[in-house]
């Protein structure tokens, strides 16, 4: 019996695929996933690959009907109905992949040449004498004059406390990191330069640990965000604040002994410590930006909604309470206006939105949905409470996306074909699968244009009052609740998709710019790059565009962070990109609700003339 | 006949609803009576709203249709019964506040239900609504929000309202985003309403209104 090797990029990994196996079967026994609502009987068209070497049994007559000649030539193939016949490798585009594992190939991979924000010097000083009782920081100092021209003003005070006992436990040999000609850290000389980007979510902290001299990602890790005990929202969380200023302090340390944490963590992970990261860059929306420096917020929660502060800031890592490096800073990138903070100025940075020559709705979608336009040379942006519902919350049967959760839904007829987060029995819908729902329905004609459930489907009932559309039967579910869709939910799910579209219009309408002009879509964020962008512009969230306008780029914030980690000249753009930007307050816009109302409407935007 | 004007409206069906109202106008019907189903047509719009089944866009156009109803009958209607009005409020969305959506889903409701509505608009001033109260004589106020940090513009409201000794002859209710009894007892309102029904149901209770 023949057995072949199956390698699957850019995942890496190798499964061993048995005679008369699909490349479906032997990537799940592999532990690679791969969208399959229909379950491998060809309907569904999830589960495209691309072979890239390797022969493999000829395409079946649905292939000929879902792929282009074009495209079979190119290798494409559904999973489901491709069995190899060799040794094969074979892509995963992301679209195909299931969540789970998506989160592991996240985020666009961008290079910068590093140009660090410190310097690193070797320096070997003599030992004193008794000719010579030279103090230890004067001779660094003298040192690094004498052998790299360099004239320091001063020496970090954490770092003075160490330098006799480093010096001589390192024989008089060290490198030293000077920033803005102040000696921050002494390092061992065989160190190594590390950093660490923060990207400080509502919702989610993320963190990557840097090797700074070559941009490389050593380890990265997102946690939950554990302020989320004083209010899933930032205005809560605000409120809290108002009421307590030792709510602020409180808030600040949960933080901080998070990203102490993580970072514990990350440089566990690669075999390093807290003390050789030299510097962290840490992007958060206006009022995460401003609870983890403990800066005022009020003023930013009341019309006219202003910040204490939105140019760049440098802060001295211990006075925040960051273990890192003695001496070592954190950067703060620029917030713009409002709520619309550093990490929406990071996302233009890593996306290159910000100096696109055509037309660009760039937008991060998340509790709060920050969105910007970039036309002819000019950036808008706004920011829209676009809530919680495509995280789950609000959402009857809504949950995190999680093993158990419906990620991906297409309704047949009387049947739902629906997939799983890890292909387990469904538990309830995630943001992707609440999305994809709400434009099958639509397209279904189970609800109409306004949202309301309409009596005329098998699996549409009345439950407490309420219509529902059953997604998973009780019978189905062996006795258990039905996981449903409530009118309800509609509502919530309206609201939030209402509050995005608004956004985008509003921009659109006072740039005088039409919907047909944009030619390309950035979706940053995490739920954004799992949507299917399909459902999105059915429901009308999304402009009308082709599809090959959509980009989804995965959590760019976090990207951005890592870039302005390494380079002072990102650093420079950021505050550059900040200035330029024009900020809109949606509310205040005179058009803003007859706009909300219109988009509440699902299907493609309709522009009235009323 | 007058059962068909009512369910038309609720239904949305404006087509229709305009025939039936000027083939009752031409039949010489009593205005009054036909702007009355049109308003029981309305508040069934209403609690549909509330019960999910409509949705916002459903209540903008209700008024729509509302607004070219009252634009056929209003002619016929003498002054008087024009104005007649069951009580006058003042309504606003408080300082630091800009949100308006929800305060104008009450307003109309009020007003549909024959309320006098003095609508101030957004982030408006304590004071003003002291000044308004005064002028008008209102013997209700709304005070809307839906930032959690307007529980203290309403508090603040409240007082001032209090401060200039009005605070005996008016009844002042508050509502919007994630309003609670704990809420109202901080802010010091008379009552608080979870959606727009629920207001109009105050102001009624409030002016002795069925």
């Amino acid at each position: 019996m023949s057995e072949f090797t199956i390698n699957f990029e850019p995942l890496g990994l190798r499964g061993k695929c048995k005679n008369n196996e699909s490349l479906l079967e032997c990537a799940r026994r592999s532990g690679v996933g791969i969208n399959s609502i229909c379950g491998g009987t060809g309907a569904c068209h999830a589960c495209r690959v691309q072979v890239l070497s390797g022969t493999v049994s000829r395409p079946s007559t649905v292939e000929y009907k879902v792929f282009t000649s074009k495209e079979l030539k190119e290798g494409w193939r559904l999973a489901c109905q491709t069995y190899p016949i060799s040794d094969c490798k074979i892509t995963v585009p992301a679209d195909s992949m299931t969540t789970s594992q998506r989160l592991q190939v996240e985020g666009l991979e961008k290079k910068v040449s590093p140009e660090l924000p410190f310097q690193v010097y070797h320096v070997k000083i003599a030992p004193p004498s008794l000719e010579t009782p030279v103090a230890d920081a004067d001779r660094l100092i003298q040192a690094l004059n004498n052998q790299h021209r360099l004239r320091c003003t001063s020496v970090d005070i954490d770092t003075l406390r160490d330098i006799p006992g480093q010096l001589r436990s390192w024989n008089w040999e060290s490198q030293v990191v000077v920033r803005n000609k102040e000696v921050v850290t002494i390092l061992y000389q065989k160190s190594r330069q590390l950093g660490l980007a923060i990207d400080l979510g509502t919702t989610k902290i993320a963190a990557y640990l840097i090797d700074m001299n070559s941009g490389q990602t050593l380890a990265a890790r997102g946690i939950m965000n554990p302020q989320i005990n004083y209010g899933e929202d930032i205005i809560s969380r605000i409120n809290k604040v108002i009421k307590s200023s030792e709510a602020a302090v409180v808030m600040q340390r949960l933080t901080l002994d998070a990203i102490n944490e993580l970072s514990a963590d990350l440089c566990a992970a690669a075999g390093a410590r807290p003390e050789e990261i030299l510097e962290t860059v840490v992007v958060g929306n206006t009022a995460m930006h401003h609870l983890f420096l403990r800066l005022p917020v009020k003023q930013l929660a009341f019309s006219p909604f202003v910040p204490a502060v939105s140019l760049a800031l440098e802060v001295r890592a211990r006075d925040l309470g960051l273990n890192i490096a003695p001496g070592a800073y954190v950067y703060l990138m620029p917030n713009i206006a409002g709520f619309v903070g550093a990490d929406h100025v990071s996302m233009l940075l890593a996306t290159d939105a910000w100096k696109a020559k055509e037309t660009t709705i760039a937008l991060d979608i998340g509790t709060n949905t920050e969105v910007s336009l970039i036309y002819g040379g000019k950036i808008t942006t706004t920011s829209c409470a676009s809530g919680p519902a495509f995280e789950g919350g609000h959402i009857k049967h809504g949950m995190r996306a999680a093993a158990g959760a419906i990620e991906r839904l297409r309704i047949d007829g009387d049947k739902v074909q629906y997939q799983t987060i890890n292909g387990g029995p469904p538990v309830g819908i995630c943001g992707s699968g609440i999305l994809d729902a709400l434009a099958q329905l639509y397209q279904a004609n189970i609800i109409d244009n306004s949202g309301r459930i309409i009596d005329s489907h098998p699996r549409v009932r009345v439950h407490k009052g309420q219509r529902e559309f059953v997604l998973v039967s009780e019978e189905e579910r062996n006795g258990k609740p039905a996981i449903t869709i409530t009118q309800h939910d509609v509502r919530e799910l309206q609201l939030a998709k209402a509050a995005i579209r608004t956004g985008i219009q509003i921009l659109l309408d006072i740039s005088l710019c039409s919907e047909d002009d944009i030619k390309q879509v950035i979706i940053a964020g995490a739920f954004g790059s799992y949507i299917n962008i399909d459902s999105a512009v059915a429901i009308g969230m999304m402009p009308s565009l082709p599809l090959n306008r959509f980009q989804q780029v995965g959590n760019a914030a976090g990207m951005g962070a890592r870039l302005a980690l390494i380079s002072t000249r990102s650093r420079a753009k950021a505050q550059a990109i900040a200035s330029r930007v024009k900020y809109v307050e949606l509310a205040s816009s005179p058009e803003f609700n007859k706009v909300f109302v219109q988009a509440n409407y699902l299907g493609p935007y309709q522009i009235t003339n009323k | 006949m007058n059962k068909d004007l009512v369910s038309t409206i609720a239904d949305l069906n404006e087509q229709e609803a305009l025939k039936i109202v000027k083939d009752r106008l031409s039949a010489g019907e009593d205005p009054l009576k036909i702007m009355e189903d049109a308003r029981k047509g309305l508040e069934i719009v209403g609690e549909r709203f509330a019960s999910s089944e409509y949705f916002i866009p459903d209540l903008v156009y209700s008024g729509e249709i509302m607004k070219l109803i009252t634009e056929l009958v209003k002619p016929q209607l003498t002054r008087e019964e024009e104005t007649r009005k069951s009580g006058k409020i003042v309504f606003g969305t408080v300082r630091g506040d800009i949100h308006d959506i929800g305060k104008n889903i009450v307003t109309f409701m009020l007003d549909v239900n024959g309320f006098e509505v003095i609508d101030l608009g957004v982030d408006v001033p304590e004071q003003k609504f002291v000044d308004k109260i005064k002028e008008s004589g209102a013997s209700i106020v709304g005070l809307s929000g839906f930032l959690t940090l307007a529980f203290d513009s309403m508090k603040q409201t409240i007082r001032a309202i209090e401060d200039a000794g009005l605070r005996d002859s008016v009844k002042v209710m508050i509502g919007g985003g994630q309003i609670s009894e704990e809420i109202r007892k901080y802010t010091g309102a008379d009552a608080y309403g979870k959606d727009a029904m629920a207001g109009v149901t105050l102001a009624k209770k409030w002016t002795g209104v069925n």
